[in-house]
């Protein structure tokens, strides 16, 4: 008992030590929903984890403004074989501690990721990657399981780590005092609290914006709004769309929203239940105004789609149009699949929008078919869902993003025979599917997914709903374009001249 | 009195054993967790792998015993999400939690047990009603709506106090009042009842009789005897702090373990969130068998009838 007083006597002095914590214009505040999970980028990945490790990290390969993927460590690459690719790696990058990163700390952390030892739970975006190694000082060469199309894409995420510094601390320190060669450092990680970072004065890209970065966690969104309004904080993650309206109205307050690669999609049960019937799926795409749902709940922060993906997804089509809204058709759908009354399952769980469920619901009922909701916790949402198609409901509402903005993350996992997620066979389908995974000819690819769509398109099996924006809120003195991936690089920022 | 302690403790401990089983049971009502953890895009193989690795592919009473067996080494697993240790991610919050919840109770007993005074003895007057009023507010006022509207008016529209934080004493004062009010509602209701109770009885007539003053009487006989229901909110209020913790601490952005266990939940670390509940319960047991002691000390009928 008197050393949780100590203790709790000692916390009070330190916070009233740290009350003078100026807040100067050399740094920048951003209020984050969560603290990160891990700061080993190697292990969690979740938006404020990587809001933050990222920089204090460099990617192998980066994106730029305009979504293209472009050289970060490495300088430029070329395929020997299908199978076989052979980065250059710059040489005038430097870890925190001074030391050059070379080649091996490259081939260091692509081993180390996929090493299921690790148990990273990246792990399956990286799995088709066999090793890495390093050839000189200067080169990697890394093979793949099989000829594997998404591989850039993929390594836009992958965070290079010192290999000397990481076997010397171990894995469970290098979480708690991560050392990148990004543009700022680790400089004190309260975790609940917040997490502190100094630029790195010998960066290599160019020169840190802010002398520091502090990311505070802050999990309810009106007080995220508030530390906007008084100045607290100069940017906030995560703002619902019903909430944009309030940062407007202030005067020193600016929303900034971008499209990202996340849809809102529907799930129809192909193989279970009476939407086993294509014409009942067909009735609900038809029953759904995708228009309707993005104005209503999502105040216009949101774009309806036609099929299941969107522009900065590679694969991504506008040749395949949606079903249009047409009640009378849906209507005679359901009357000539004889399905008038008929009770369709949704499931869901508190982690989706109950509005949007309930929305979808009142519009499908109108088509005759009756939609009850059955709402259980998470654990047993996902064990139907994913389970027997007979159990698995009818309709489930979710937002998917396989943060590699490759098509193949997309509708491979939530319809390729075999998969979890799906409750539909289609040998044609997996055919395009299957193939357009393992060849590298984009044009070829592009037209693999055209034919993927359309068969989605006819079968039904799930249809997008639209485009989710992501919203921050920021003072009108920061000077940010966010991005479809959603980083927060904070060279990417400034201040407003 | 020893057979009392006794009894008391052989009680607490059946609940604890209690509480254990039931949370173990509610985490594998659903099956298995193993779902909640793996990727969206994985495999069915790679959930079978995870589901052994993490042992939920054994039977459900091999899991009990090496629960329990796991508690009596203190074991609590290590988070599946942080990498570290739970009970070491758990306890490294308890410290701001238990701030909070000082600074809630000086706020509740500091102001609803005055108050509670004041309504018993100034009845009918307008120093009454106006405490009736703040009474009643503090008790149906949610904290989660209680907590933005503090945040709103002395956080940014008159900007005296920080709007979210931990970093000094001024930002304690607004999650104590907004975590301390409803108990400082409780405190004055027990508080008014208990001495309009004593009040009524023998000894303050022939108290007053004597020719003492009614604030005499009040303080140096009836405040002790209507300590004993007072006594029992305070231990029943520890627990309803912590509970009401959860939503204060989200609000203000503070990092105690009711903000942790929102945030696991939401992560799915589901050993955390058993390290919090178990804790919890663990706290709300023990005060009230500390509760029990108290009466047992300060009213010697309690103790004389066993």
């Amino acid at each position: 008992m008197s050393a949780k007083f100590a203790s709790i006597g000692a916390m009070l002095l330190a916070l009233t030590a740290s009350t003078a914590l100026a807040q100067t214009k050399d740094t920048l505040t951003i209020d984050l929903p969560n603290d990160a999970a891990t700061l080993d980028p190697h292990l969690q990945w979740n938006t404020d984890s990587y809001s933050i490790y990222r920089n204090i990290f460099d990617n192998l390969l980066t994106r730029d403004a305009k979504g293209e993927i472009v050289p970060q460590v490495a300088k430029s690459w070329k395929y020997l074989d299908d199978k076989t690719i052979e980065f250059q790696i710059r040489d005038d990058v430097t870890f925190q501690d001074g030391t050059k990163l070379t080649a091996e700390d490259v081939a260091f952390s692509i081993n180390r990721i996929i090493d299921p030892k690790l148990k990273s739970p990246q792990l399956s975006q990286f799995d088709q990657i066999a090793k890495a190694e390093a050839v000189s000082p200067t080169v990697v060469k890394m093979t793949t399981k099989s000829a594997y199309p998404a591989l850039l894409a993929q390594l836009v995420k992958l965070s290079i780590v010192p290999k000397a510094y990481v076997e010397k601390v171990g894995d469970q320190e290098f979480n708690v005092k991560p050392m990148g060669s990004g543009p700022y450092k680790m400089a004190n990680w309260q975790k609940g609290v917040q997490t502190e970072l100094e630029a790195y004065a010998s960066y290599w890209r160019t020169k840190p914006p802010f002398q520091k970065v502090v990311f505070r966690t802050v999990p309810d969104v009106s007080t995220r709004i508030a530390d906007l309004k008084t100045g607290k904080a100069d940017l906030v993650r995560d703002v619902p769309p019903d909430q944009a309206e309030s940062i407007k109205s202030d005067s020193n307050s600016q929303v900034l929203s971008v499209p990202t690669e996340r849809i809102g999609y529907l799930f129809i049960n192909a193989q279970g239940g009476v939407t086993k019937d294509v014409r009942v799926r067909q009735a609900i795409a038809y029953a759904i105004d995708r228009q309707a749902l993005v104005e209503a709940l999502l105040e216009g922060y949101g774009k309806p789609v036609e099929v299941l993906g969107a522009e900065p997804v590679f694969g991504y089509t506008d040749k395949v149009k949606g079903y249009e809204y047409n009640l009378d058709k849906a209507k005679e759908l359901v009357k000539a699949a004889g399905a008038e009354g008929a009770t369709v399952e949704f499931l869901t769980s508190p982690a989706y929008s109950r509005a949007t469920v309930e929305a979808i619901q009142q519009m499908v009922n109108e088509t005759g078919l009756k939609v009850e909701i059955s709402s259980s916790d998470q654990a047993t949402f996902l064990k139907r869902r994913q389970g027997d198609p007979a159990n698995a409901g009818g309709l489930a509402f979710g937002a998917w993003s396989c943060a590699c903005q490759d098509v193949d993350g997309v509708i491979f996992p939530l319809f390729r025979t075999g998969s979890i997620w799906a409750k539909y066979s289609n040998t044609k389908f997996d055919e395009a599917v299957d193939k357009a995974r393992v060849i590298l000819d984009q044009k070829e690819r592009l037209k693999l997914y055209e034919q993927a769509y359309q068969i989605l398109k006819d079968d039904v099996p799930g249809m997008g709903l639209y485009q989710a924006y992501a919203l921050y809120g920021a003072s009108k003195k920061l000077k940010w374009q966010p991005t479809a991936n959603e980083a927060m690089f904070v060279t990417d920022m400034s201040w407003q001249q | 009195m020893l057979r009392y302690a006794v009894e008391r403790l052989i009680q607490a401990i059946i609940a604890i054993f209690g509480v254990l089983t039931i949370v173990f049971v509610v985490m594998h009502l659903s099956g298995d967790p193993t779902l909640l953890l793996v990727p969206q895009d994985a495999s069915a193989e790679m959930i079978a792998q995870l589901r052994s690795q993490l042992g939920f592919d054994r039977p459900i009473w091999v899991q009990y015993l090496e629960y329990l067996g796991g508690l009596a080494h203190f074991d609590f697993g290590i988070s599946v999400v942080q990498r570290v240790p739970a009970f070491d991610i758990v306890v490294s919050r308890v410290p701001y939690t238990a701030m909070l919840a000082a600074g809630a109770l000086v706020v509740a007993i500091g102001m609803g047990i005055p108050a509670g005074i004041v309504m018993a003895t100034r009845r009918g007057g307008w120093l009454e009603r106006l405490l009736t009023a703040i009474v009643v507010t503090g008790q149906s006022v949610p904290t989660f709506l209680s907590g933005i509207v503090l945040i709103f008016l002395f956080g940014v529209t008159l900007r005296w106090l920080p709007t979210s934080g931990s970093g000094d004493f001024a930002s304690l004062i607004m999650p104590s009042i907004a975590l301390g009010a409803i108990s400082m509602s409780t405190f004055a209701r027990m508080t008014r009842i208990s001495i309009i109770d004593e009040l009524g009885k023998d000894y303050v007539r022939a108290g007053r009789a004597r020719g003492l003053s009614l604030g005499s009487v009040v303080f140096r006989h009836v405040l002790r005897n209507a300590a004993i229901p007072v006594i029992t909110i305070a231990a029943l209020e520890i627990g309803n702090l912590l509970a009401g913790a959860v939503i204060v601490e989200t609000v203000f952005a503070w990092p105690g373990i009711g903000q942790l266990a929102i945030q696991s939940i939401q992560s799915r670390d589901f050993l955390v969130v058993q390290v919090i509940v178990l804790l919890i319960s663990f706290v709300y047991v023990l005060t009230s068998v500390i509760a029990d002691f108290v009466y047992a000390l300060v009213d010697p009928r309690i103790r004389l009838a066993r």
